[in-house]
């Protein structure tokens, strides 16, 4: 099972002023083949900064990123990332965006027939049958993040990162956004690195939940969240682990605001 | 059945109302409309006004009909339309090659911009005399000026627009694997198509001016010489033929232009219709 590793990453920005300031400090974290992990924390903790490093988007300042124990250079076709502000190609329909997906990832321009098969098993997997001619201006916020999602899924990524993806959506699209990606990831069974400031949806999700200190960010505390899945088949927010696992997480965060 | 109900419509009192709003959204009938209006103000000036100020729409008319049956004009719009043509595909050409890669590659840029707006902000007209000593009094000269009319505004947008490429769709084009070659092509490219046509219809004004100064002015052949013939021997109702033709032309072009652009991009929604 793919895993992804973080050893003593370090970041810094420089300020509009000029002096450096460290963004992520000394940060590690192993995250299992197969499990899927939440980054919470307050804003301003580093969160998107480390999953954009795990993207191969931005260099490490110093130490490491491990993807299968290989260090990581760049962006890697093992991996897809979902982002908040979603990044459809407003020129391309639903279906054209998708397979985006694969054309960057196997760099042609032509899908062969297997290929594009996927493509459409995807569209139908995230819902969005019917809907391949659609330009994303005509879809709704949370069929915009359903075509982000598909274009991640139809690459078969090892490992999923996700941005804050549900984050711009109304609670109950929110809500359905969230079972549905436990439907999806029972079946794809990849590893997810979640961010998101949302602690019922970091508890609801994961496996885990590392809960980040800011200034520079850093692990402050890790929960185990063990409550039994599939989750989205009984009322899983009315447990009283839920209710505990919440309490705990929010009393770390609330010390750094 | 459609007419049955507008029918059971008019008779509940509403009808005037809605068959306005029907003729309303007919926009071909409202443009014909204003055109009748148009003429019928223009020959009641006209009856008004000396010949000499305002011919008639009648000898208008009969002035376009001898002036297309001698031939003159018809020979004369082919000696504007063809050095027009051209100069504004060369200038379309290189203005929005140049300006995508000046838009992208940046050091190139800031080598080649000072140029380009020192250049931009001549007044073209003051070229000419020298065009005529480089090219001589012929065609060439006029090609070269409307390419010189036609170019800067086609590269300085589709510039803008390639330098406005959405650097969040980069990054996720990046993210997805994408190499720079790939990101010029599904990102940067598509994001500049509106600027090039945007910088199309601003050249095609330009282009437009450019021919008919310079056929005005120095070569005294096509539209331009009659423009310039039939105002100083002051025979007004011909000299409103070649305006006609000149008018018909822009019309055209713009809407040409218009039609390619929401065919090549049918992804942004619209705001008016």
């Amino acid at each position: 099972m793919p895993e992804l590793e973080f050893i003593n990453v370090r970041k810094s920005y420089k300020s509009p002023t000029g002096e450096n300031l460290l963004a992520i400090a000394d940060f590690s974290l192993k995250v299992d083949g197969g499990r899927f992990v939440s980054v919470v924390g307050p804003s301003g903790c580093g969160k998107t900064t480390l999953l954009r490093m795990a993207a191969g988007l931005i260099p490490c300042e110093s130490g490491q990123i491990r993807l299968d124990g290989a260090g990581l250079t760049g962006p890697s076709p093992k991996m897809s990332m979902v982002f908040q502000a979603i990044g459809l190609m407003p020129w391309k329909n639903v279906a054209s965006n998708v397979a985006l997906g694969i054309q960057l990832q196997a760099h042609r321009r032509k899908l062969v027939p297997e290929e594009a098969d996927l493509v459409a098993a995807t569209l139908v997997m995230v819902g969005l049958k019917g809907f391949e001619h659609y330009y994303p201006y005509q879809l709704s916020g949370g069929m915009q993040q359903r075509v982000g999602l598909a274009r991640a899924l139809v690459r078969q990524p090892e490992i999923l990162l996700m941005d804050e993806p549900f984050g711009a959506l109304d609670a109950q699209t929110r809500a359905v956004m969230q079972d549905e990606l436990l439907t999806l990831w029972d079946r794809a069974k990849s590893t997810v690195l979640f961010i998101t400031h949302d602690l019922d949806e970091a508890i609801y999700l994961s496996d885990r939940v590392v809960i980040m200190g800011r200034r520079p960010g850093r692990i402050k505390q890790v929960l185990e969240v063990k409550l039994r899945r599939p989750r989205y088949s009984y009322d899983v927010r009315a447990e009283a682990e839920f209710a505990h696992l919440r309490s705990v997480a929010w009393q770390s965060i609330k010390e750094e605001l | 059945m459609t007419e049955s109900a507008d029918r059971l419509g008019a008779s509940a009192g509403h009808g005037v109302k809605s068959r306005l709003a029907a003729i309303g959204a007919n926009h071909y009938f409202l443009t014909a409309i204003s055109a009748i209006i148009f003429i019928v103000i223009w020959q009641i000036v006209s009856m008004n006004v000396p010949p000499i100020i305002l011919p008639s729409p009648a000898n208008v008319a009969a002035a376009f009909v001898e002036l297309t049956a001698s031939g003159e004009l018809v020979r004369a719009t082919g000696q504007t339309v063809w050095p027009f043509a051209v100069g504004l595909s060369v200038a379309f050409v290189i203005g929005t090659s140049l300006g995508l890669v000046l838009g992208i590659f940046r050091p190139a840029a800031r080598i080649l911009d000072p140029y380009i707006f020192v250049f931009w902000s001549i007044p073209n007209i003051a070229w000419l005399p020298l065009f005529i000593a480089w090219f001589g009094v012929g065609q060439l000269t006029l090609i070269v000026f409307v390419f010189v009319s036609a170019v800067f505004p086609q590269l300085l947008t589709v510039e803008a627009g390639a330098k406005e490429a959405d650097s969040f769709l980069v990054e996720v084009a990046r993210s997805l694997g994408g190499t720079k070659h790939e990101i010029l092509r599904l990102v940067v490219l598509p994001s500049a198509l509106p600027y090039i046509f945007a910088g199309l219809r601003i050249a095609v004004g330009r282009a437009l001016v450019g021919i008919i100064v310079g056929q005005l002015l120095i070569v005294a052949t096509g539209i331009g010489y009659m423009f310039q013939f039939y105002g100083e021997t002051l025979s007004l109702a011909k000299y409103f033929a070649p305006l006609i033709v000149i008018a018909a032309l822009a019309v055209a072009l713009n809407r040409a232009v218009n039609w390619a652009e929401h065919v090549l991009i049918p992804w942004k929604p619209r705001a008016f219709s």
